[in-house]
């Protein structure tokens, strides 16, 4: 570490070198009076000190609200949203997934998730006038192999649900050439995937969205009861690396979750539902999700045309810009569509 | 909230020396002063059990299970507290620090809006109707400061630069810090180094509150504690942290209903009131669900 363009005194320095302080966040670490004594400089040289190993590990200077409004900060806030493909959805997501988080979809199996994670790695393409974001996506199996047939069909569909768009823009989409698939059986390969493969799809702007399904499979298999607090680190250490690939790249991330048995309802006050399930993985994961959604299935069919389909729901549990509430869908050919009508 | 004998002996002699058929009395401007010392919440049965609202120049602790609201009540008081001084309110700015990505300017522009109508039909007098032509949502928007801190150190970080940031705006009366749990529990391979670096971080927020005389709002997260075979839900970041607020607040789910309790020593609750987040915003329960008990 160069301390020289730090612009410190030469004294600071050398105490600094001394002291075998290797990094800013290394000085950043240690408290005044601790850096006093490893130093052995005064308390303004510390104060000095920490106060311009601040100003070089700061990413950026306070901005306004109003001016994230103007759109004077993209890289805080660019007011991107990933649209689902469906308007009646994107209205209930006020736009869609939010482009800096971590988004959770719940639900039990056959609710329909990985339908709308196709969906999304579909709608990402298009461009941003129609709600994508111009680029591609990352789609990582955990447990079952990827649904390709069922994406040939959503492609093959994809005029039917995307009326609002002009055909000749869907036609010159070349869809599967964009969509990034990996398998990964174990935590092993999949954080060598969000390392090394992730960082390196999204800094060449091929992808602009990952879906991670499951993320429950991993780490309910690997660990057992009593590695709870084993687990609960790599589901943080874990966590940090979502949060950082979607931070670094404003990129929205989709993590598709199972459910778990309730067995103590009136014990639970970490949720307002009175639903026999919840997410799976807990607290420790719940506190790192931003966006929080349910998938539920419901009793009944719903019509469209010819088609008929199992009636879902789609439930926002919590989100911090988006009211509680929900809305009906179908699952069809062309791919997920609110039900507004019932018959 | 109280007043030492010596402010009280100076609102006497300024009640006395006031000119005028219009003198004011000694607990009038009590009760003035006091205004300045809280930040509502908007939800009055809140403000009321906690004497006024959010005090300025102390640290208040928020924690809550995730999508309780407590980046609602943040958010809110980030408006709040630009409330016109003539409405009862500071009139003052707010630096937001977010730690997880969860301020949406989408929803802050809905609380400004609604904060802004709730005081244009309040707007009685002259004084007022003229402080409402600088609270508008454009305003409310450009006195919120936002720092987006992605881990522990460019938390830390910002807290140096802090006292910079305030020596050239008077008007800031609150920092928020949303969370502080979120860069700190990835720090879990250290934990000597995380208590260490917590316990400064707390003496840190005591004195900046102290010091610049304003409200430090901070947020935390839950954890499950075992304890003999049973488990517990207790604020995160260890029992050495909770020392660092002056006013813990726990948000909780009862069924459907949203409870805030005010939580000055462990193990002693002071008030439950029940609240909701509509809309417009952090709110009282709607009056047929009222729920408010206090516990002994």
């Amino acid at each position: 570490m160069s301390w020289d363009h730090l612009q410190l005194k030469p004294q600071i320095i050398s105490a600094v070198q001394r002291a075998q302080l290797k990094s800013v966040r290394e000085v950043l670490c240690v408290s005044g009076p601790d850096l006093q004594k490893m130093t052995g400089l005064s308390r303004s040289d510390v104060q000095e000190l920490l106060h311009a190993a601040a100003t070089a590990s700061r990413t950026h200077q306070p901005v306004t609200a109003l001016q994230l409004q103007r759109g004077e900060c993209h890289r805080l806030e660019s007011g991107l949203r990933l649209g689902t493909g469906c308007p009646v959805l994107d209205q209930l997501l006020r736009g869609g997934l939010p482009v800096g988080g971590v988004t959770e979809l719940s639900g039990e199996s056959g609710a329909g998730k990985t339908q709308l994670g196709l969906q999304l790695c579909l709608s990402v393409q298009y461009p941003v006038e129609h709600r994508g974001l111009s680029s591609g996506a990352l789609y990582i199996c955990t447990e079952d192999p990827f649904p390709i047939k069922r994406l040939q069909q959503l492609i093959s569909e994809q005029s039917v649900l995307r009326s609002d768009v002009p055909r000749s823009l869907i036609s010159g989409l070349q869809f599967s050439d964009h969509i990034y698939i990996e398998h990964t059986a174990d935590l092993d390969s999949l954080q060598v995937c969000l390392l090394r493969r992730a960082p390196l799809l999204l800094a060449r702007g091929l992808v602009r969205i990952i879906v991670i399904d499951s993320v429950a499979a991993l780490f309910r298999c690997e660990f057992q009861p009593d590695d709870w607090l084993e687990r609960n680190k790599q589901l943080l250490t874990f966590s940090s690396m979502l949060h950082n690939l979607s931070q670094e790249f404003t990129t929205p991330i989709l993590c598709i979750n199972q459910v778990t048995d309730v067995f103590n309802q009136s014990a639970n006050s970490l949720s307002s539902s009175s639903s026999s399930v919840c997410p799976a993985l807990g607290l420790a994961w719940a506190n790192q999700v931003m966006v929080r959604l349910m998938m539920r299935r419901l009793q009944g069919k719903v019509f469209l045309g010819d088609q008929s389909s199992a009636l879902r729901r789609l439930e926002v549990v919590f989100a911090p810009h988006l009211a509680r509430n929900s809305q009906d869908i179908g699952v069809w050919r062309e791919g997920l569509r609110a039900v507004l009508d019932r018959d | 909230a109280s007043i030492s004998q010596q402010e009280a002996l100076e609102a006497l002699q300024a009640a006395r020396a006031g000119e005028g058929a219009a003198s004011v009395t000694a607990l009038e401007l009590l009760q003035k002063e006091e205004g300045f010392r809280s930040i509502v919440t908007f939800s009055s049965q809140l403000d009321d059990a906690l004497g006024g609202g959010i005090p300025v120049g102390k640290v208040s602790e928020i924690c809550g299970a995730p999508g309780v609201g407590k980046t609602q009540l943040c958010l809110q008081l980030a408006v709040d507290v630009q409330v016109p001084q003539c409405f009862g309110g500071l009139g003052g700015q707010v630096i937001f620090v977010d730690t997880e990505g969860s301020f949406q300017l989408q929803r802050v522009t809905d609380l400004a809006g609604a904060a802004v109508r709730h005081c244009s039909l309040l707007a009685e007098d002259e004084e007022q109707r003229v402080a409402m032509t600088t609270f508008s949502v454009e305003t409310i928007l450009s006195n919120i400061f936002l720092v987006r801190c992605h881990d522990y150190v460019e938390l830390l970080a910002e807290l140096h630069l802090l006292p910079d940031f305030l020596r050239g705006r008077p008007k800031l009366r609150l920092l928020v810090i949303d969370s502080v749990a979120f860069p700190f529990l990835r720090l879990h391979d250290d934990l000597s180094q995380r208590t260490r670096l917590l316990q400064g971080l707390g003496l840190q927020l005591i004195a900046t509150a102290t010091g610049h005389n304003i409200a430090v709002v901070i947020t935390n997260h839950m954890s499950t504690r075992l304890r003999g075979g049973q488990s517990q839900l207790v604020p995160a970041l260890g029992d050495i942290w909770g020392h660092a607020a002056s006013i813990r607040l726990l948000l909780r789910w009862e069924e459907s209903r949203r409870l805030a309790s005010i939580v000055k020593s462990p193990g002693h609750m002071d008030a439950t009131v029940q609240y909701q987040i509509t809309c417009e915003g952090f709110r009282d329960a709607d009056q047929s669900e009222q729920l408010q008990r206090k516990k002994p």
